[in-house]
């Protein structure tokens, strides 16, 4: 009798956590699927063509050649961070809208061990994105002499609001009780959050403001690029900008493996 | 427009005051360099310095940058030059002086000038003379090429696509 | 050897809505227990809490002998199909079988071998190369049924796996689902509205109603508990029928005669609830009433009682 056999094991884990089992299905989906491929493809198109608009504006002057170099990289951030932050809100709600959340939920892979490797899966679209980014940065910011400023300063940004953003999704999918309503709500939080980094600076004044511009990760990593990039600071004299994104990060990620112990089939959390 | 304004201002500074009227007599403004030579996007700093030879203390006193191109192109923005263009100075006893750091970026190709003009804060002052223009010319380097941007904005899409391709025909298979 | 399954005073609510009262009832292992009941009855709250997708308000359950405070372990001991499962439609039905074999423990290896020897099993080994877009429901069903037995469960669950099936495919799920409990000696909980596959595939059946259990026990069991009333055949010529039906439904001893389907004259009968004591007494009935009114009869028998009327007889109106 297979059952009693079966019974009399101690049914050990003999292949890798589950948190890696589903991290590389939803990579293969992701990237083997092709859709990470496409996504990567329309985000290259985009910053070609801005990267070409600026590098053949010979009326920019050196000041505005670093800005250009800094649009490009700025908007290489942000459409990275939007990707994340979709991948994020598909995640939990994608997966009950298409009936295969209640077929993870009955395996011994925890709640927390889910999310997190969907966390990772969402990152990975950032990480595709930066690598496409590197060329564009790299040729734009040589003879400006900025090569390894731009790109450190855009990976470490990148990154942090990419996993800032990712996890918001993530909140957002565990609560949200529909795949639309998910992505609707997480789209407009990004761009609540990025609607303060196209004010004129003229209008940033006030220590109520300033605070703002501080909390805000988006605002608060597009300023440190700014800085490191166009006015040329030095890391050490930016480096509180980098502060609320590192929280953001924490707090939100903290948050989504939270929310996943008490994940529902039905959406929301709670018993 | 910035370049109208910037001249509209120094000729209001003129026009304000009444030629009878002096701020502190015996005020002059002078530059440690009158000629610097520099390649575009470095930076590069000069010193002017006011002196007091009056026998009054000489108060409000504002010093502002400027700085012009030559020649009729490019278009210069002060703004894009220096972060900080005016500095208001503490009064200057009779026989003391002010020496001022300006620290700049070239940010444009060409020939400039490069001055302080030393402003009174109390318009029915005559503010002091200028100092002496700084001859500043800037060298062209090779910062962004307009040519070379197309292969990357080509190849690189064009590497995705393929590779998109590829493996959507492999997973068919 | 303890029991596959015991629950114990389960209850859950949704708000002010009561999903389950004091659910109580056990399964041995190798047994297969049909759960019954109307939509909104609670067969689905009841296996979503024994299979720890949710958790009960109130009440304890052991499955596999793994108490509910271990619910990790439970999982890896029981196998699934849920009600509405969906599948993702780019992978193909082996990568899909891999996947969960491997979200179990398996290694890489072992979740190959595992996902062909399912196919196999379940008829698709031609198939699992293929994206699960392209399988009929059939298929995709015993394709679940594959992936509920990628982990060798002592307890299988299966909420109505032949839903949108033809009668080909309902058999032969169901002889899947014989297998089960048969060959690899697993406790099989099996919610379904086909009462007649409960019948015959099932040896108890737990009847649930508004969220409480209304019945409990063998099949045979509970149809005679439950008062169902009992169904006869009778064959006249063909030119008696209408009066054959006339004098029927006019007598007390019938509760509703009708034409059936098949040879001419037949007649089906229900016999009324007060005219059930013994077979023989309620058939021997109907005979008397027909002869007095000089109808011919070419044969007469009594239909064993079904699960269908027992069902019906607990659950409706209540």
């Amino acid at each position: 009798m297979r059952a009693s056999t079966a019974a009399a094991a101690t049914h050990e884990r003999q292949g890798a956590p589950g948190w890696v089992v589903v991290l590389a299905r939803e990579l293969h989906d992701l990237w083997i699927g092709g859709r990470g491929l496409l996504l990567c493809l329309a985000f290259s198109i985009l910053v070609s063509t801005i990267a070409y608009l600026a590098a053949t504006n010979e009326a920019l002057n050196f000041l505005e050649q670093r800005e250009a170099l800094n649009l490009v990289v700025q908007v290489g951030m942000i459409v990275g961070a939007l990707l994340t932050l979709l991948a994020g809100a598909d995640a939990i709600s994608g997966e009950r809208e298409r009936g295969t959340l209640e077929s993870l939920l009955v395996t011994p892979v925890s709640r927390r061990q889910l999310v997190a490797a969907k966390l990772l899966a969402a990152l990975s679209l950032w990480l595709a994105a930066y690598a496409v980014l590197v060329p564009y940065a790299w040729f734009l910011a040589r003879d400006l002499g900025v090569v390894g400023t731009t790109l450190a300063a855009s990976f470490v940004v990148g990154t942090l609001l990419a996993a800032c953003f990712a996890a918001l999704g993530l909140v957002v999918s565990l609560l949200a009780t529909s795949n639309r309503v998910s992505l609707s709500v997480s789209l407009f939080a990004l761009l609540a959050l990025l609607a303060p980094t196209q004010l004129p600076g003229g209008a940033k004044q006030g220590w109520f403001a300033d605070a703002l511009l501080h909390v805000n990760p988006a605002t608060a990593g597009e300023h440190f690029v700014n800085r490191v990039i166009i006015s040329a600071s030095g890391w050490d004299q930016e480096l509180g900008w980098l502060v609320s994104p590192l929280v953001a990060t924490a707090l939100l990620s903290a948050g989504a493996l939270l929310l996943a112990g008490r994940m529902r089939l039905g959406g929301g959390t709670g018993g | 427009m910035r370049r109208l304004r910037t001249a509209m201002a120094l000729l209001a500074a003129a026009a304000v005051l009444p030629p009878s009227a002096v701020a502190a007599p015996g005020l002059s403004a002078s530059v440690d360099r009158t000629a610097i030579s520099t390649q575009l996007g470095r930076s590069f700093e000069f010193h002017s310095t006011i002196t007091n030879g009056g026998p009054d203390t000489a108060r409000g006193l504002v010093a502002h940058l400027s700085v012009l191109s030559l020649r009729e192109d490019p278009y210069v923005d002060p703004e894009d030059w220096a972060p900080q263009r005016v500095v208001f100075l503490d009064p200057i006893a009779p026989g003391g002086s002010r020496t001022l750091r300006w620290r700049m970026t070239a940010v444009n190709a060409g020939t400039f000038g490069v001055y302080v003009t030393v402003l009174a804060q109390d318009p029915r002052d005559r503010p002091a003379p200028n100092t002496p223009t700084v001859d500043l010319r800037v060298a062209q380097r090779r910062t962004l090429n307009s040519g070379g941007i197309l292969p990357i904005a080509l190849a690189v899409p064009g590497l995705l696509g393929a590779l998109t391709v590829a493996v959507r025909l492999r997973r068919r298979e | 050897m303890g029991a596959a399954v015991e629950a114990r005073g389960i209850a859950k609510r949704y708000g002010s809505q009561i999903a389950l009262e004091d659910l109580t009832f056990s399964v041995q292992a190798g047994e297969i227990i049909g759960v019954l009941g109307p939509n909104g009855a609670g067969k689905t709250t009841a296996i979503r809490i024994l299979t720890t997708i949710l958790a009960p308000d109130r009440g304890t359950f052991s499955v596999a002998g793994i108490p509910s405070s271990e619910p990790a372990r439970i999982r890896a001991r029981v196998g699934v199909l849920p009600e509405s499962a969906g599948y993702p439609e780019r992978q193909k039905g082996e990568e899909y079988l891999r996947f969960h074999a491997r979200l179990f423990g398996h290694s890489s290896a072992s979740a190959r071998a595992v996902a062909r020897a399912l196919l196999q099993e379940v008829g698709l080994a031609e198939r699992g190369r293929a994206p699960i877009a392209t399988y009929s429901r059939g298929m995709r069903q015993r394709l679940g049924i594959a992936r509920a037995l990628v982990n060798d469960p002592a307890v299988v669950f299966l909420d109505e796996p032949t839903l949108g099936l033809d009668p080909a495919g309902q058999r032969e799920i169901l002889a899947r689902v014989r297998a089960l409990a048969g060959e690899r000696g697993a406790a099989v909980l099996l919610s379904t509205h086909l009462l007649d596959e409960v019948q015959q595939n099932c040896s108890r059946v737990l009847i649930l109603n508004r969220a409480r259990v209304v019945a409990e026990g063998p099949v045979l069991e509970i149809v005679r508990r439950s008062a169902a009333p009992r169904r006869a055949r009778i064959r006249t010529t063909p030119q008696h029928v209408e009066r054959a039906l006339a004098t029927l439904n006019d007598s007390a001893e019938v509760q509703e005669a009708a034409i059936a389907d098949g040879a001419a004259g037949s007649l089906t009968l229900v016999l009324a609830a007060a005219a059930i004591g013994s077979d023989d007494g309620a058939l021997n009935a109907v005979v008397e009433v027909l002869l007095d009114a000089t109808v011919p009869l070419l044969a007469c028998e009594l239909e064993g009682a079904r699960l269908s009327d027992a069902f019906l007889a607990l659950t409706e109106g209540r």
